[in-house]
């Protein structure tokens, strides 16, 4: 086959279309590309896929061990308190246990000055141990914990903790 | 190895190689969206069952970082038409295309793209790309080829990008004479967003024949959002002097259920002519980026001397975005 017949052509661009690199994490939605801000979009989305998610964990615990990681956030369910899509926390009571399994939570915080009480990061904190509960019931070790800024917002931010079940 | 074999094993070696070089020189996203919907459109006198493709899309974007906090950013936005195929005569037709530098001075930009009083619009338009887009009854909601931009960065919530886009010898302002200049043809915004409120002023002057300002409010308060814009354009030929006035209303009834309002009304004080469009919708969302739609849209035109003509249309349909 010529490598520039039509067909050559076609299957380079379907491998390299559905090839992990040309895909990302990053909550990009289809209609930024046209907003006023397309280029902060651009950019911001790009960083955020190298501090956030896969990126972030690889590089704070290494490959190996973000494989074996289960991201808890971005399901895209909104968060009415801070209005940022994320999954809700769960309800107390309902007590998980995997052993030596590790988890990724996120919790939005603000330090705008009119944040509300429920944007608070006190609250944040909260919430990841009600779900840290829920996911492991008989104990759990924080491995690793770090903040990024909420790209959609100047001063709110999103904690991340990243835990493992009591063996 | 038969051909096809060899051409998938070199193109999937080329697919691990931009992986292995995805912080470097390629460093890009594919995204983009699939939007069909089954339409009745009644224009009066026929009634007509159509698919549609609602400017379906595959794009490519990216940015690399080329010094400390200076990027290299572009995009790539072509149209597909999930209906037939057929764009115009071609397979794909560009949309929106640019390269630009950004850094701590903001950033600039070129290419073919929406005006910056396109992007001030900011989507107050619920039901763009369908029958009951704005661009149906409002100037103003252009793509312009040749543009060379600057978007400040934000400011205490304020940002502004002004455009200019050269004639390149055609006469932009209809005065008779070819137009070779560099600023031919300008467009701007000045845009303030602070949590739930953005407000735009922008502007065109000599872009499509047309001298434009418009006025862009939208508020976000619990489940509802409100958009509303004012209008005032006229032409280079002064046939046409309009203003007007459009507003949109979204309610998320739950997670999954939106319902949508919109109504727009422009006025010609050249000769009298009106328009008007009123759309209605909702979405139900069925997963992130995926959702099922229908509205109903009545566009109306009403010229002085002449019997209203109506266009309404009722339709189903999907978007699913990747």
């Amino acid at each position: 086959m010529n490598s520039k017949s039509p067909g050559f052509l076609i299957s380079t661009f379907v491998i390299w279309l559905f090839s992990a690199s040309a895909f990302s994490d990053c909550d990009f939605d289809t209609d930024d590309a046209d907003s006023p801000n397309f280029v902060d979009k651009i950019i911001e989305c790009d960083e955020q896929k190298k501090t956030t998610g896969k990126p972030a964990l690889y590089r704070a615990s290494g490959a190996a061990e973000y494989k074996n990681t289960t991201k808890l956030y971005g399901d895209g369910t909104k968060d009415p308190a801070s209005g940022i899509f994320e999954r809700p926390i769960v309800a107390p009571g309902s007590m998980n246990h995997s052993p030596n399994k590790t988890f990724a939570a996120r919790q939005a915080y603000s330090l705008r000055p009119g944040a509300k009480f429920e944007q608070s990061v006190t609250l944040a904190i909260q919430r990841l141990y009600i779900e840290m509960a829920h996911h492991c019931a008989k104990g759990w070790s924080i491995e690793d914990q770090w903040s990024e800024p909420n790209p959609e917002q100047e001063g709110d931010y999103f904690l991340h903790y990243r835990f493992a079940c009591a063996g | 190895m038969n051909k096809l074999m060899l051409s998938a094993a070199i193109a999937s070696t080329m697919g691990f190689a931009s992986q292995g070089f995805a912080a470097g020189p390629i460093d890009g996203t594919i995204y983009g969206k699939v939007n069909v919907s089954a339409v009745n459109a009644d224009n009066g006198a026929d009634d007509t069952w159509k698919l549609n493709s609602n400017a379906s899309r595959l794009g490519v974007k990216g940015k690399t970082e080329i010094a400390d906090g200076l990027y290299a950013v572009y995009k790539a936005e072509f149209e597909m038409c999930v209906d037939d195929g057929d764009c115009k005569g071609q397979t794909f037709t560009q949309r929106n295309i640019m390269g630009g530098i950004r850094g701590s001075f903001g950033t600039v930009w070129a290419g073919k793209h929406d005006s910056p009083t396109k992007l001030a619009q900011n989507k107050i338009d619920l039901f763009n790309d369908l029958e009951g887009d704005i661009k149906n009854t409002f100037e103003g909601e252009n793509r312009v080829s040749n543009i060379v931009a600057y978007t400040s960065p934000k400011i205490n919530g304020f940002s502004t990008t002004v455009a200019m886009i050269p004639g390149e010898g055609a006469d932009v302002d209809g005065d008779g004479q070819d137009d070779t200049g560099l600023t031919d043809g300008i467009s701007y915004s000045l845009s303030y967003s602070m949590d739930n409120l953005y407000i735009a002023v922008a502007g065109d002057q000599d872009v499509d024949s047309q001298d434009l300002l418009r006025i862009i409010a939208q508020y976000k308060m619990d489940a509802l959002k409100l958009g509303v814009m004012y209008q005032q354009n006229e032409d280079n030929l002064g046939t046409k002097d309009e203003s007007g006035f459009f507003l949109s209303a979204a309610y998320k009834l739950d997670k999954k259920t939106t319902l949508k309002a919109q109504y727009g009304s422009i006025e010609d004080d050249a000769d009298g002519d009106e328009e008007e469009t009123l759309s209605l919708g909702a979405d139900y969302k069925l997963a992130k980026g995926t959702k099922l739609y229908v509205f109903y849209t009545d566009n109306t035109d009403s010229s002085v001397g002449e019997a209203d003509k109506e266009d309404t249309a009722f339709g189903l349909g999907m978007e699913h975005k990747f």
